[in-house]
């Protein structure tokens, strides 16, 4: 028993918690959560709770069912929306065979062997992404387009506004929880936000990402709202994203900067870009890994279907941020392909290590782009050696199943149960008739 | 090797020159020496040419050279004044009014021709540190600090020890000043005094509570220096002059921390100096860590602190901790500046709370709160050293109190044992590796093993004994002495070999006064050297030698702390080696990673217990092997097969001869033991084998030549009794069997030589067989009227048998001439018959099944057919799956030219002129569609099927030889039997790309040593994974993985075979992917 592992007990009985919720994430990016009164938690800490894996996608094949969840004493936070009285809290966990070594199943342990991976270089990965979500009227109808809670703009001030009262209260659970927010405000959408979490450690942030995700469906239900991150909800306003700024730190240095250099972006930036760009395609599958996230990614305005960088080019897949005189420690990359709804901790995986292996592999930088992309030709794009993301979840999955990169950072299980889960998904997407089709063709045909 | 004597008989002298003399006199450069002694200012020194008294000091200096010259600069410094004014600082009323009468060269010439050990001791410090003779020639009037200046302790040596010292015993001098005052001639050395005269020199009131310095910062930093400097100068006079430099090292190193201390609180008088207001609202302690705080400084070290602040009564926590951070950056810069005065030494914060990136001061609160949060078991290892050393006592002793009883409990931690594991094998890995190249404290068998295993078992026995608690190496290993944890010899020679490398390393830093630990490879450095650890002749090969005898010691030293008092408790044995405790021994076994220590105690036991020759030898024998069954994956089980063998075998001469005499062979038997059960079963039978692990020689394969010589001598002495000829045959597998196991396990072999192996013994033990059975049945039928060949087939043909796999065979008769056929058939039926029956049956040595369902028509045809029933049936009846079966074909037995007729006969099958038809290619590929669906055992899952599962040994073979199909009748060197060997041609032929061949070989391969591997750990066949997972860690062990790999194998496994799969969808079926 540790300081931090007797100190949470502690805490628990002073705040008279009654229920402790151990979090973890399948590999499609669903919270599971697994609740425990104060007095198992001990051997919790000790052995872990064991658990069928098998019930849970992708996790454990059946025959070696038996797997452990145990929590990570760092993530402890009493949840505030449960109330101050006989409270619950909760912790994220690591899931562990029988015999104690990490999962090779749990996304968690996926991401941080990427991270040592990274350590083993001497550098640090560090994330700030920026959640975009919609904010509908409850009730919302199956198969009906919900109603958005206002119909304001970017950045617009609504006067008595829902979603002002509303980000108010979110940022005040966050904040609560240990989780900084820097920015926040109403997205282009109707009903559509966006919150910015300050920048954290990868695996920080994955944690933090998913009690988000949380935080903000509680919020909302208590408000009488329904918070929705699926990636594309109207078909006629801009989708969700999740553009997320990276660095990499070498010790205190922030690796991407070197003064004087072009966009004060160092070598190891330029050959991180490099590699991320090379392998976009690959990881695709996983940072937009539903169909529906295809229509945001085709959507047009500016949406970031292009494989290419430029500096402040609000149309590229990656984009050098204007840099600050002075700040040298926030030079950062900007990658605008993923949305809300991706296992961060997969994700961010791939990310780090497809700029990890433009680094190995020394890649040159292509010239960035300062056109918007969606503006050029098709003949121009080609020319300038512009490619295209994968235009469905199906083409996702066809790039995804040749790519190395993808299934050493995943591990062969993840990336085997990825692809088959994914393909399924497809399959069933494909078989339907949709409403398109019945009004198109019935009339005609 | 006489320490100190006289050189030179002066006598002689007369007649040489000055410069022979000189040369005599051990001078290296003596028309150097003469120009300095011919010097004028010499002349007022009176140390003339003919000055025997001053020469043959100077003789005795470690580098004579040297010292002479630093002489004559000193000199010439003091007669011309030098800047003696600027080096007043910390010179003592008394040393300043001894100063006032005749010159100050004269004076310095009285006191060297007054007293011997004044010479000694400059001469000393002067040859052995150049920096300080630099020092020394900046601020001559510092000199009398060598002598009895600081006090009067400094009697005369009494008479020069013959050095043989090191053999002495050193034990006690330790604790004798670690916990008083320090012994002569280091009376002056306490740190009160060190402390007020560091906190004078830079203007400050030693007795004031919170003292200030008066000098400005500059000034003070530079009066710091050369205070500190003087008394590092009267130490390393001390030191290098001393007769023994081992007895005193723990003295000298605890007043080198001592020392530090007194820097450090001189340095925070200055920040509070430089502070408007002195920072009066802000009390500060400086702790002590590492080296500082367990007083075992080197002379050149960083020096490790923690810093606590609180505000002074009444004032404000906030403003405090401003100043506080103030007082601590102006601190660390006082002491690690340079100036033209030099730098003292790094102060190294970063062992605080949250490192670099956490605040530079913290309030005690806030340093208890952390620890109780957030630290991790290595700041609890670190804080063991934590000790006051400089400003707030009060404050400091609150925060000693606070942390202390969090450190040990933080050694109840749930990971503690893997901790110790992990660190242990740390340890062990670098003491393996190879010779430390010149590295005196990360080589190996260097000091950072020392402290390091010295703080494992502080840390092991600590928890519950109070009594190992302490901060200092040296202690912490006489305690574990004293309280039974080692063995009394041991650690005596663990203590010597320390003190060794420490005095070498401080002797090494001394020269220049630069942190190294690196033992210099210049002769006249290792000549310095030697000659300041008191050799002449030869002096730098001398040190060499004794330095790494000194860490060959520390090299066992896992042996000896570990291992050996285990053996001791076990044994009862009533010598004066440490005794643990039975409760001891098992927290010691546990933590060696045992998982029955009860057992391990009980099997230790009865290895070791009584007076016989075995028990004897197992009790040298065991220390060391504990730790290599401890190394591998089931050390409970390693131990208990040990002890079975050691009762079969033990009182056999060679046996207990071989393991004593050859480390390597107990080390192998230990690894095989703790890793292999299919070997320990194996060699639990035959416990002779054990003599296999002798050498790597014996390791080799055998020649199938020579076995089937072997087998054929069997059965010749065995005639007429083939049960008894057949087990002869069976043992020479056995052996074979064992000995290729023993290389797998200990990595001496890879995948195709093992196939090679195993199907080699297969084939001899086939061989006998058929002798014995054409024996066994010519007694019943008379002569045999057929001639016999026995054609292997599968992964026998192929030569690539695993531990587990059946014999695949075919067999031929051939009628001889006029013999009636059926009368023949039925006798080879007989023979066939008798031949898998000898090899099946029970007995003491392995059985081989022998599996003959590749023949025509299967279960259902003849076990045995002729020549020209062959011939009948292939015409007729050959299918496609046929065809391919016998590209694998190949005789190992009977009749020569049979067999060579039967090849001749199903060449033209196999590689079958114009290749393969495209009907039997779509047959054989639709065949193999239908296996992957259908063989695969029920609910097995298809990633994880090491024969039929994606990619696996199957997706290749058949990729393979249908290639050979296809290609053979053009390209001779496809028409082989074995998977790589095949592959391999395929390649050469540019019919497979380089790329396609290799993902293929990777995964054959690998898929082959999996299936082995399972074999080994458990002696159980299986073609499929385990899936609990320490049986799948142990697999992946004898794989070749580091413990803890079993997911790391199973995700290569599903890479490789992944890829394989792909190459396979492509090459085999045709897919375009």
């Amino acid at each position: 028993m540790d300081r931090q592992q007797e100190f949470i007990l502690r805490s628990i009985e002073e705040r008279d918690i009654r229920f402790i919720r151990l979090w973890f994430t399948d590999i499609l990016g669903s919270l599971k959560s697994v609740a425990i009164a104060p007095a198992e938690l001990e051997g919790a800490f000790a052995e872990g709770i064991g658990f069928d894996g098998s019930a849970i996608e992708g996790l454990a094949r059946v025959h070696e069912a038996d797997m452990l969840a145990k929590p990570d004493p760092a993530t402890f936070q009493v949840l505030p929306w449960r109330g101050e009285s006989q409270g619950t809290a909760r912790m994220f966990c690591d899931i562990l065979t029988p015999s104690g070594e990490p999962a090779m199943m749990d996304p968690r342990n996926v991401l941080k062997r990427a991270l040592n991976g990274a350590a083993e270089h001497g550098l640090s990965f560090y994330t700030h992404p920026e959640i975009e979500f919609y904010l509908f009227k409850e009730p919302t109808t199956e198969g009906q387009e919900p109603e958005p809670v206002d119909q304001a703009g970017y950045f617009d001030h609504v006067a008595r506004g829902t979603t002002h009262d509303f980000r108010r209260a979110a940022i005040g659970v966050l904040e609560s929880m240990g989780i900084s927010v820097e920015f926040s405000h109403h997205e282009a959408g109707p009903g559509q936000n966006e919150i910015d979490l300050r920048y954290a450690d990868a695996l920080t942030m994955a944690d933090n990402i998913m009690t988000f995700r949380t935080v903000i469906k509680e919020v909302a239900l208590e408000q009488g709202l329904y918070a929705s991150f699926m990636p594309k909800p109207l078909s006629a306003h801009p989708g969700s994203g999740m553009h997320t700024h990276f660095s990499l730190f070498e010790g205190d240095q922030n690796a991407f900067h070197e003064a004087g250099a072009e966009y004060q972006l160092s070598k190891i930036g330029r050959q991180f870009i490099a590699g991320l760009l090379k392998h976009a395609a690959e990881i695709t599958a996983v940072t937009n890994q539903w169909v529906n996230s295809y229509k945001r990614i085709w959507g047009g305005a500016e949406a970031p279907a292009y494989v290419c960088w430029g500096h402040n080019n609000r149309s590229a897949l990656i984009r050098v941020p204007m840099y600050k005189p002075g700040k040298g420690q926030s030079t950062r990359v900007e990658y605008r392909g993923l949305d809300t709804a991706t296992n961060p901790y997969l994700a961010f995986a791939l990310m780090l290590n497809a700029g990890l292996k433009g680094i190995e592999e020394g890649l040159e930088l292509p010239d960035g782009a300062d056109d918007n992309v969606w503006s050029l030709t098709e003949g121009e794009r080609r020319a300038m050696g512009i490619t295209r993301l994968p235009s469905s979840l199906g083409q996702a999955i066809q790039v995804m199943e040749d790519s190395e990169l993808v299934a050493q950072t995943l591990g062969e299980g993840v990336f085997d149960f990825f692809l088959r889960n994914k393909r399924a998904e497809w399959d069933e997407y494909r078989s339907q008739v949709t409403p398109f089709e019945l009004k198109r063709y019935l009339p005609l045909l | 090797m006489a320490r100190r004597t006289t050189v030179g008989q002066v006598t002689t002298a007369r007649q040489a020159s000055f410069a022979a003399r000189l040369a005599r006199f051990g001078f290296a450069d003596p028309a150097a020496a003469e120009q300095v002694l011919s010097a004028p200012v010499m002349g007022e020194l009176r140390a003339g040419p003919t000055d025997e008294k001053l020469l043959s000091a100077l003789a005795d200096s470690p580098d004579p050279d040297l010292a002479l010259a630093a002489l004559g600069r000193l000199a010439e410094s003091m007669s011309t004044g030098g800047r003696a004014e600027a080096g007043l600082g910390g010179l003592t009323t008394q040393a300043l009014q001894s100063l006032g009468e005749g010159s100050a060269v004269a004076q310095l010439g009285d006191a060297l021709h007054r007293d011997d050990l004044t010479a000694r001791r400059l001469f000393a410090v002067l040859g052995g540190s150049a920096a300080l003779g630099d020092h020394l020639v900046r601020h001559p009037r510092q000199w009398p600090v060598i002598d009895g200046e600081l006090g009067g302790d400094d009697l005369p040596p009494g008479p020069a020890n013959p050095s043989s010292d090191f053999e002495a015993d050193h034990h006690g001098h330790a604790r004798e000043f670690l916990e008083g005052v320090p012994p002569r001639p280091f009376s002056s050395f306490t740190a009160d005094q060190m402390r007020s005269e560091l906190l004078q020199a830079v203007g400050a009131d030693p007795t004031a509570a919170m003292p200030v310095g008066e000098l400005p910062q500059d000034e003070a930093t530079d009066a710091l220096r050369v205070a500190y400097r003087r008394r590092l100068l009267g130490l390393a006079a001390r030191d290098l002059a001393a007769d023994n430099p081992l007895a005193i090292l723990p003295t000298v190193a605890a007043i080198l921390a001592d020392l530090a201390a007194a820097a450090l609180e001189a340095a925070l008088a200055v920040a509070r100096g430089s502070l408007p207001g002195h920072g009066k609202d802000c009390r500060l302690a400086v702790i002590g860590m590492g080296k500082c705080g367990g007083r075992e400084l080197n002379y050149v070290s960083d020096v490790d602190v923690i810093y606590v602040v609180e505000a002074v009564e009444g004032a404000d926590e906030h403003k405090a901790i401003t100043e506080g951070t103030r007082l601590a950056s102006t601190l660390g810069l006082v002491c690690s500046k340079a100036t033209p005065e030099g730098t003292l030494w790094p102060v190294d914060p970063n062992l605080r709370p949250e490192g670099r990136q956490g605040p530079l001061v913290r309030t005690l609160a806030s340093h208890l709160t952390y620890y109780e949060r957030w630290a991790k078991t290595w700041e609890f290892q670190a804080l063991l050293k934590a000790r006051l050393v400089a400003g707030d006592a009060d404050l400091g002793a609150r925060y000693l109190a606070g942390i202390e009883p969090m450190v040990w409990k933080a050694a109840e931690r749930e990971n503690f044992v893997a901790d110790v594991q992990a660190m242990r094998r740390r340890v062990e890995e670098t003491l393996k590796g190879p010779d430390a190249d010149r590295e005196l404290k990360l080589g190996a068998g260097g000091l950072r093993d020392v402290e390091f295993s010295v703080q494992l078992l502080q840390l092991v026995h600590g928890r519950i004994d109070a009594r190992l608690r302490t901060p200092n190496t040296l202690l912490g290993l006489e305690a574990l002495s004293t309280f039974g944890y080692v063995g009394r010899a041991d650690a005596a020679e663990l203590d010597r070999a320390y003190r060794m490398l420490r005095a070498l390393e401080h002797r090494i830093q001394l020269f220049r006064l630069q942190r190294t630990h690196v033992v210099p490879s210049g002769e006249a450095d290792l000549r310095r050297l030697g000659r300041e650890f008191g050799f002449r002749a030869n002096a730098g090969e001398g040190l060499s030698a004794l330095w790494r005898k000194q860490a060959r010691e520390v090299r066992r030293l896992h042996e000896k702390l570990f291992y050996r008092p285990l053996l001791a408790a076990a044994a009862e044995l009533t010598s004066d080696e440490a005794r643990l405790t039975p409760e001891a021994a098992r927290v010691r076994l546990a933590a060696l990673g045992y998982r029955d220590p009860a057992g391990a105690m009980r099997h230790l036991t009865a290895l070791t217990l009584g007076v016989s020759r075995r028990a004897a030898i197992q009790r040298q024998l065991l220390p060391v092997m504990l730790g290599w069954f401890a190394d591998g994956a089931d050390p409970d089980a390693g131990l208990l097969d040990f002890r079975r063998l050691s009762e079969a075998l033990g009182s056999t001469h060679w046996y207990l001869k071989m393991l004593r005499d050859s480390g390597a062979a107990a080390e192998r038997l230990a690894h095989v033991l703790s890793s292999s059960q299919l070997v320990a079963e194996l060699l639990q039978r035959a416990p002779e084998a054990v003599a296999l692990l002798e050498t790597d020689e014996v390791l080799q394969p055998q020649p199938l030549s020579s076995m089937i010589a072997g087998v054929r001598k069997g059965a010749a002495r065995h005639e007429g009794d083939p049960v008894a000829a057949v087990m002869a045959a069976r043992a020479v597998r056995r052996r074979e069997i064992i000995r290729t196991g023993v290389a797998d396990v200990v990595g001496l072999s890879d995948i195709d030589s093992v196939g090679r192996a195993l199907s080699d013994c297969a084939i001899a033990a086939v061989d006998g067989a058929l002798v014995a059975a054409a024996d066994s049945v010519r007694a019943k039928r008379g002569d045999l009227p057929v001639r016999m060949a026995v054609i292997a087939m599968g992964r026998l043909g192929g030569r690539e048998l695993s531990y587990s796999s059946d014999a695949d065979v075919m067999f031929v008769a051939d009628p001889l001439p006029g013999v009636d056929p059926h009368e023949a058939q039925a006798a080879a039926t007989d023979l066939c018959s008798e031949l898998r029956r000898l090899l099946s049956m029970t007995g003491p040595e392995p059985a081989l099944a022998v599996d003959a369902n590749l023949r025509p028509e299967g279960r259902n045809g003849p076990l045995v057919r002729s020549l020209a029933s062959y011939r009948d049936y292939y015409a007729r009846w050959s299918v496609a799956w046929e065809a391919q079966a016998l590209t694998r074909a190949l005789p190992i037995a009977g009749e020569k030219d049979l067999g060579a007729e039967f090849i001749e006969l199903i060449d033209p099958l196999r590689w079958r002129p114009g290749g393969l038809p495209d009907a039997s290619l779509k047959e054989i590929r639709r065949i193999k569609a239908r296996v992957e669906s259908e063989r695969l055992p029920r609910g097995a899952d298809p990633h994880r099927h090491l024969k039929l599962g994606r990619g696996a040994l199957a997706d290749v073979e058949w990729t393979v030889q249908l290639y050979q199909l296809q290609h053979a009748h053009e390209i001779p060197e496809l028409r082989v039997t074995g998977t790589m060997e095949a592959l391999a041609a395929a390649v050469g032929a540019g019919l497979i790309s380089a790329e396609d061949g290799e993902v293929l070989a990777e995964a054959w391969r690998l898929a082959a040593r999996f299936r082995n591997a399972i074999m080994l750990w458990k002696g159980n066949a299986s073609d499929v994974p385990p899936t609990n997972h320490t049986s799948l860690d142990g697999v992946a062990r004898i794989m070749g993985y580091p413990p803890g790999s079993a997911g790391r194998l199973d995700d290569d496994y599903q890479r490789v075979t992944r890829r394989a799969r792909t190459v396979v969808e492509r090459l085999f079926y045709g897919w375009d992917v």
